[in-house]
């Protein structure tokens, strides 16, 4: 099973001081959380500003509700949601306004310099594809979502969810492998078989 | 058996992409309307404490409207309006027990802010000085009895003014009392 970058436990004493209202509490569940809620906004919209909008009002949005999470599922996946609920919303809302840019990448290393360019031709494929295709290819391959949740986030059915999944899995794997090459460590005939070596 | 799971659930390895740092921290804004938020909630909690104080008020007017006050009256040494009142108001039947309803209260109103003014009189000889936010708050509430009883010159048998001079006269009871309360506790702690 993948491990979501979201999965960080909160503990008791600060999820109830945040239901109080404190603030020092809040903001240090948005410091834990900040990074991979930023990061799934932005895989999913796309452009820095909406995800940093989105971003916000998810966590506006939680610590406003948080009283009305019951603690019966970790906290990580209440939060993971709304990010994501809100990020196909504003999705829908608005169209792409701005191209991803590389610039959080860097190599410190000789070694990483191909690592380094794998991971910006892979940013870049995601980029290129519609944004529903992106959207669930991320949730399912990365979050962990299954199609179910996922046709229900989109409001759809999970034949949607799979046909997309199918078709953005395609075409990441022609835009990788180029001309003549296959992507590391997958199978001749498109199967998968290892991933890209990161 | 979690590597094969792994590699099913994300053939491209997506995952390898590294988390992105925002170009912003986000915090500030988040803060700012969590911080309004409060305030508002805030002022809606001494807002419903204001609604409910008076509720509660108007609830004891009511129940001194509908049961006029027995025993004696103190008399206040004014002795301004209220004992004015019977002469100016001529035929209105004051005290009379058969009087029509707006007559008897307010028959009631004038014993009532009677009454206040004795009390505020005993109040003020038994306290020390206000403090000075209470002092100004007193200040204007004098005033503007002062200005009600000016209209009252005018138009004696007007019950909204009455009305108005025994809710003037009560917010300066409260104040009294609160103050008495505090040299109270003060005392006590000693």
């Amino acid at each position: 099973m993948t491990q979501s970058p979201f999965d960080i436990e909160v503990d008791q004493i600060t999820l109830a001081q945040a239901r109080r209202g404190s603030l020092p509490a809040c903001e240090r569940i948005f410091r834990w959380f900040q990074q991979p809620a930023y990061s799934v906004a932005l895989r999913i919209c796309q452009c820095p500003d909406t995800a940093q909008e989105v971003t916000q009002e998810a966590f506006i949005t939680v610590f406003r509700k948080l009283r009305q999470y019951r603690g019966d599922a970790p906290f990580w996946g209440w939060l993971r949601r709304v990010v994501v609920n809100h990020a196909i919303s504003t999705l829908r809302r608005s169209p792409r306004a701005q191209e991803l840019e590389f610039q959080d990448y860097h190599a410190s290393s000789h070694g990483q310099q191909e690592q380094l360019g794998l991971a910006m031709d892979l940013e870049a494929a995601l980029a290129s594809l519609g944004d529903e295709d992106r959207a669930v290819v991320w949730l399912h391959d990365v979050e962990g979502y299954g199609h179910k949740e996922i046709a229900e986030m989109f409001g759809k059915t999970e034949s949607f969810s799979k046909t997309r999944l199918s078709r953005a899995r395609a075409r990441l794997r022609s835009l990788l492998e180029g001309p003549g090459e296959s992507i590391p460590g997958e199978a001749p005939g498109g199967k998968a078989a290892g991933g890209i070596a990161p | 058996m979690k590597q094969p799971m792994q590699k099913k659930q994300d053939p491209l390895n997506l995952q390898s992409l590294p988390l992105v740092s925002p170009p912003r921290d986000g915090w500030p804004v988040i803060e700012a309307v969590l911080r309004r938020e409060q305030r508002r909630r805030t002022a809606l909690r001494y807002a419903g404490g204001a609604l409910a104080l008076a509720a509660s008020v108007t609830l004891a007017l009511g129940l001194v409207l509908q049961r006029p006050l027995s025993g004696p009256v103190e008399p206040a040494p004014e002795q301004s309006l209220a004992q004015a009142l019977p002469s100016t108001q001529g035929q209105s039947g004051v005290v009379d027990g058969g009087a029509a309803p707006e007559t008897e209260t307010l028959n009631v109103m004038i014993a009532l802010s009677q009454r206040l003014e004795g009390r505020l009189r005993a109040l003020r000889s038994g306290t020390g000085d206000l403090p000075a936010r209470a002092l100004v708050y007193q200040v204007e509430l004098e005033d503007l009895v002062a200005q009600v009883d000016e209209e009252l010159s005018r138009r004696p048998d007007s019950l909204p003014l009455w009305s108005q001079r025994v809710s003037l006269l009560m917010d300066l009871d409260r104040l009294y009392e609160n103050r008495l309360r505090r040299e109270y506790r003060q005392v006590a702690s000693l």
